[in-house]
């Protein structure tokens, strides 16, 4: 059995004080896994990974990383950790270049330029596209570019774990089943583990290694992909969405 | 009759007091495109600036080092920005964004009334100069008052080394990236509260500086602040908030058209033409000339 590298253990957290969006939520990620998170609207699947980033603070419950607590900490502290988090919202700076969008993803090695350096050449191998466009700004990239640069950005600083909120969301299915490719050779090159929060889940449980299923704040099922067919995550959603 | 030399001189003129507000509208600008707040106590900054350019040269280093006084001051002015920011505006931003323009706005209000008075209680309600034994500099057959080409001298260097921060240095690059997604920048791992405080401090102090720049020309008193701050608005709306070229831009055209229309309508009026050219932008261009689409610090 694989050591655990993220564990989310009975939190509680809110927008808005006696609002909780996550209602005792746990969950283990094993080093090197894929998990993928799904569940209905409003189950607390995106604020689950904003909360383990640090950009919600949980009232209650705990959240380790490699064996240290990290709940409550500032995102450029759980950055610093070795955790990326791609949010659901394209995630780059359109005025900057794609260039200086890569430069700012290596923010955290910034003072090492050997390896900045290293690292953008590595992602610029990785995705031939980015450096052929290294000069362009961001904003002039087609969907399925820009998807490429947030995932490369989060890429530079080689992150232990990557939480990557609805990628695909808004893509044609020729560039969403890219997207998916994307998060693929990342997690091999660095390598690195995912925790991928989706919709689209009859393409992304191809990609799965493990799944929990959200409801209400909590998880409602887990286990590997393999207990997760098409039948048994239609019926699993009915329940929730009927109560 | 208009002379060319009359027509010349206005020009620059215009083009050198257009700078100084410039820097004003930079600071209003800049800290809006980082923090997405107003701080309405701008021109409190730019009256401190003034208070410490008088207080060092008629204190202590003389007039004869006012050039010395002008960075020290703006240094100062950026000083007091970062303990504002740490000890005013940093727990607002810790509050959801919907609330966070009404607490700024509320805050920077206050803090407006509070310098205001301090000012007042401490230096009275007198006029201070910090003088200048700058000698007038010809510009060809033109004279042209020493303090006001220091001043405008200066305001260039200030700019020139603004934008070399912004467009050569980490620091800069994480500014842009600031202006342009704020949790894009914590996802890269970057403190967006110590940006935030950077942020502030360099608005201020660029207000601070005008302050000093302009002490010998607009004098130092509690409320000197008024005028360039309704300037430095003015700016804003022309260039559209948030926009950095904007700002410079829209600067140097509201000191043009204040400059000719006082010299060549009448100089009786001379605010009011900058009004005319806002009411205009505002009619032909609500988001100013360089609207939400120049907005790249």
């Amino acid at each position: 059995m694989s050591a655990t590298l993220l564990a989310v253990d009975d939190i509680h957290a809110a927008y808005q004080s006696g609002v909780d969006i996550l209602q005792g939520m746990s969950l283990e990620v094993p080093v090197g896994g894929f998990v993928l998170v799904i569940g209905p609207n409003g189950a607390g699947k995106s604020t689950l990974l904003k909360t383990v980033f640090g950009l919600l603070a949980p009232h209650r419950g705990g959240i380790s990383f490699d064996g240290r607590a990290i709940a409550g900490l500032a995102p450029h502290e759980v950055k610093r950790l070795g955790v990326s988090y791609v949010p659901q919202e394209l995630n780059t700076f359109p005025h900057l270049t794609v260039e200086e969008n890569l430069r700012i993803g290596g923010w955290t090695i910034r003072g090492d330029h050997a390896r900045l350096k290293k690292r953008i050449a590595r992602v610029y191998e990785i995705f031939p596209v980015l450096a052929e466009r290294r000069r362009d700004k961001a904003g002039s990239l087609s969907g399925g570019q820009g998807r490429m640069l947030s995932v490369a950005r989060e890429m530079i600083t080689e992150p232990r774990l990557m939480l990557v909120d609805e990628p695909t969301v808004g893509l044609a299915p020729n560039l969403a089943e890219q997207v998916y490719e994307l998060l693929q050779t990342a997690r091999k090159a660095i390598p690195t583990t995912v925790l991928l929060v989706d919709q689209n889940v009859s393409d992304a449980l191809r990609h799965a290694e493990e799944v929990v299923m959200m409801n209400l704040g909590k998880v409602k099922a887990a286990g590997p992909v393999a207990e997760f067919g098409e039948a048994r995550v239609r019926d699993l959603i009915q329940e929730c969405l009927l109560g | 009759m208009f002379s060319t030399e009359l027509v010349v001189q206005t020009v620059i003129s215009g083009v050198m007091i257009g700078v100084l507000y410039a820097l004003m509208a930079l600071g209003i600008t800049f800290i809006y495109s980082i923090m997405r707040m107003i701080n309405w106590a701008m021109g409190e900054f730019y009256m401190i600036g003034s208070y410490l350019q008088y207080a060092l040269v008629a204190l202590l280093l003389g007039p004869d080092l006012w050039w010395l006084a002008i960075p020290i001051s703006a240094a100062g002015v950026f000083a007091f920005g970062l303990v504002v920011q740490w000890s005013l505006l940093k727990p607002i931003f810790r509050k959801p964004p919907e609330a966070r323009d009404d607490y700024a706005t509320v805050v920077t209000l206050a803090l407006l009334l509070l310098l205001r008075s301090l000012a007042t209680g401490l230096a009275g309600p007198n006029q201070f100069s910090p003088g200048s034994n700058l000698p007038v500099v010809m510009v060809g057959p033109m004279p042209l008052a020493g303090a006001r080409v220091a001043a405008f001298v200066f305001a260039l260097a200030a700019l020139a080394l603004f934008y070399c921060l912004l467009r050569y240095s980490w620091y800069g690059l994480a500014l842009r990236a600031t202006s342009q997604s704020r949790i894009g920048v914590q996802t890269a791992g970057i403190d967006v509260q110590g940006v935030d405080r950077i942020a502030f401090g360099v608005g201020v102090a660029l207000a601070g500086l005008a302050g000093a720049l302009l002490a010998p020309v607009f004098l130092v008193y509690p409320t000197n602040g008024l005028i360039t701050t309704v300037k430095g608005f003015e700016i804003v709306v022309i260039g559209g908030l948030g926009s950095i070229p904007g700002a410079l831009i829209a600067g140097v055209l509201l000191g043009l058209i204040e400059s000719l229309g006082a010299a060549f309508i009448d100089s009786a009026y001379q605010n009011i033409y900058g009004f005319a050219l806002v009411l205009l932008i505002l009619v032909l261009r609500p988001t100013g000339l360089f609207g939400e689409r120049g907005r790249e610090a």
